[in-house]
């Protein structure tokens, strides 16, 4: 089951450089890096969820943040 | 400029309309109701003071720097390094609420209809669709808002018409009972809600009659504070002090509409309100985030970014939480903080630096403003 997460998320990373290709050919290095970084970037942390589903994540550094306002909203 | 498409201001009304409203006629009637009870319907209006700053905030930043949108800005206003990691909050802070978007359109769908449907599917799909849109530009997204909106008021009409025989309107009495605190603190998340309005700063730089920008803007934060006060009170009407137990009120209200034995089962109308409005709701932010990152790292064109943070949104809405109560726990606790200092302290702040950045540029005569 986790292979097959791995095996469709790989999947969609390869369709969307596949489909963002043609386009990037004649944009500059700087564009083909960006698009780059950030498929690789949703590929390792996707791979990372389905290793750690309960990896902490941005939620955790929002509420980390403003904890101490928050408690005046608990009811 | 990275954008080529101009919209109207009374489009850009249009689309922000479902933009605030689509998630906040489901999950807010709830949380509002557990802290304001009978007042619950004053609250929304007391909120949309919030809303009503964010848009003379965002046309007043906007007279200062006329062709740039907040990211654009913050960099001219607070300087190059401080605004580049500014902006990078703000793009991360708009990444994040997007996932959280799309989550609660995924809990609500497979939650309510879709109850064996994988969450990555029903998810995917919507992110596949508004990736399409926000392909398109801001004319597109305008152009499906004009189509959707109309829409989704005849049938939120349609809904309340239906309800009116079942409702008692005696339960909102006695109006403040404990005084004004109750409806103040129901009022701080749907004021949370209302500071989205922020995203017209990535809107008004398109319009091609920008002097409307401030009526329009104006205009729809009062209709979506009448919508939200006749959501709450229809909500209200109905259920009376039990409508904080409901997670979603107005859908509970939909499913308990029974005209004659013969029109029953409404639920599906409040589920193509739901889907037509976090459409508009999406494509509104995602385009604001995949704007913003192209800006942020000064490419020429924003289109191949959508695709890979349309990736990032899904693994994000998946990540923020892992149920549905501990999201609506973090939406009226934290998050309310993140997205107040986020979306009404913050621009205030630049807005002050930049007047007064502004007043010194003309005294020194400096060619800084053009």
């Amino acid at each position: 089951m986790i292979w097959g997460s791995i095996l469709g998320i790989t999947f969609v990373v390869a369709l969307i450089i596949l489909y963002e290709w043609p386009k990037l050919k004649q944009g500059s290095k700087k564009e083909k890096a960006t698009v780059v970084v950030l498929t690789g970037a949703g590929w390792l942390l996707a791979v990372l969820l389905v290793f750690f589903p309960e990896m902490p994540g941005p939620t955790d550094v929002i509420k980390a943040i403003f904890q101490p306002l928050g408690r005046y909203m608990e009811k | 400029m990275i954008e080529k498409s101009r919209i109207s201001s009374f489009q850009m009304a249009i689309m922000m309309y479902p933009t605030i409203l689509a998630t906040a006629i489901l999950l807010v009637p709830s949380i509002t109701g557990k802290f304001a009870e009978r007042d619950m319907w004053l609250s929304p209006i007391l909120a949309s003071s919030i809303g009503f700053l964010n848009v003379f905030l965002a046309v007043q930043l906007n007279k200062l720097y006329p062709k740039m949108t907040l990211i654009e800005y913050s960099e001219k206003i607070i300087g190059l390094i401080p605004g580049k990691i500014l902006g990078f909050a703000y793009l991360f802070f708009y990444l994040q609420t997007n996932g959280i978007v799309f989550r609660e359109y995924g809990e609500f769908v497979v939650g309510n209809f879709l109850s064996k449907t994988p969450m990555i599917v029903v998810i995917g799909s919507m992110a596949l669709v508004c990736a399409f849109s926000v392909r398109g530009g801001a004319e597109v997204i305008a152009r499906s808002a004009q189509i959707f909106v109309p829409l989704v008021v005849i049938l939120l009409l349609f809904i309340f018409i239906l309800l009116v025989p079942d409702l008692e309107p005696k339960n909102m009495f006695p109006i403040m009972d404990k005084g004004i605190m109750p409806s103040f603190m129901g009022s701080v998340v749907p004021a949370s809600w209302f500071s989205e309005y922020t995203l017209i700063a990535f809107l008004l730089p398109f319009l091609h009659d920008r002097g409307k920008g401030l009526k329009w803007g104006f205009i729809s934060v009062f209709t979506v504070m009448i919508t939200m006060v006749v959501t709450n009170m229809s909500a209200l009407f109905l259920f009376g002090s039990i409508t904080d137990s409901f997670t979603y009120p107005v859908m509970s209200a939909a499913r308990y509409i029974d005209v004659a034995d013969f029109l029953q089962h409404l639920e599906s109308i409040v589920m193509a309100i739901w889907v037509a409005g976090t459409f508009v709701k999406i494509s509104v932010f995602y385009y604001a985030l995949v704007l913003g990152t192209a800006q942020w790292l000064n490419m020429s064109d924003y289109r191949t970014l959508v695709l890979p943070l349309g990736f990032l949104l899904v693994i994000f809405s998946l990540w923020t939480a892992p149920n549905l109560i501990e999201m609506v726990h973090y939406l009226t606790t934290t998050w309310v903080f993140n997205a107040l200092t986020m979306q009404v302290a913050i621009p205030i702040l630049l807005l002050i630096l930049g007047k007064i950045r502004r007043k010194r540029g003309t005294k020194v005569g400096s060619t800084r403003n053009d």
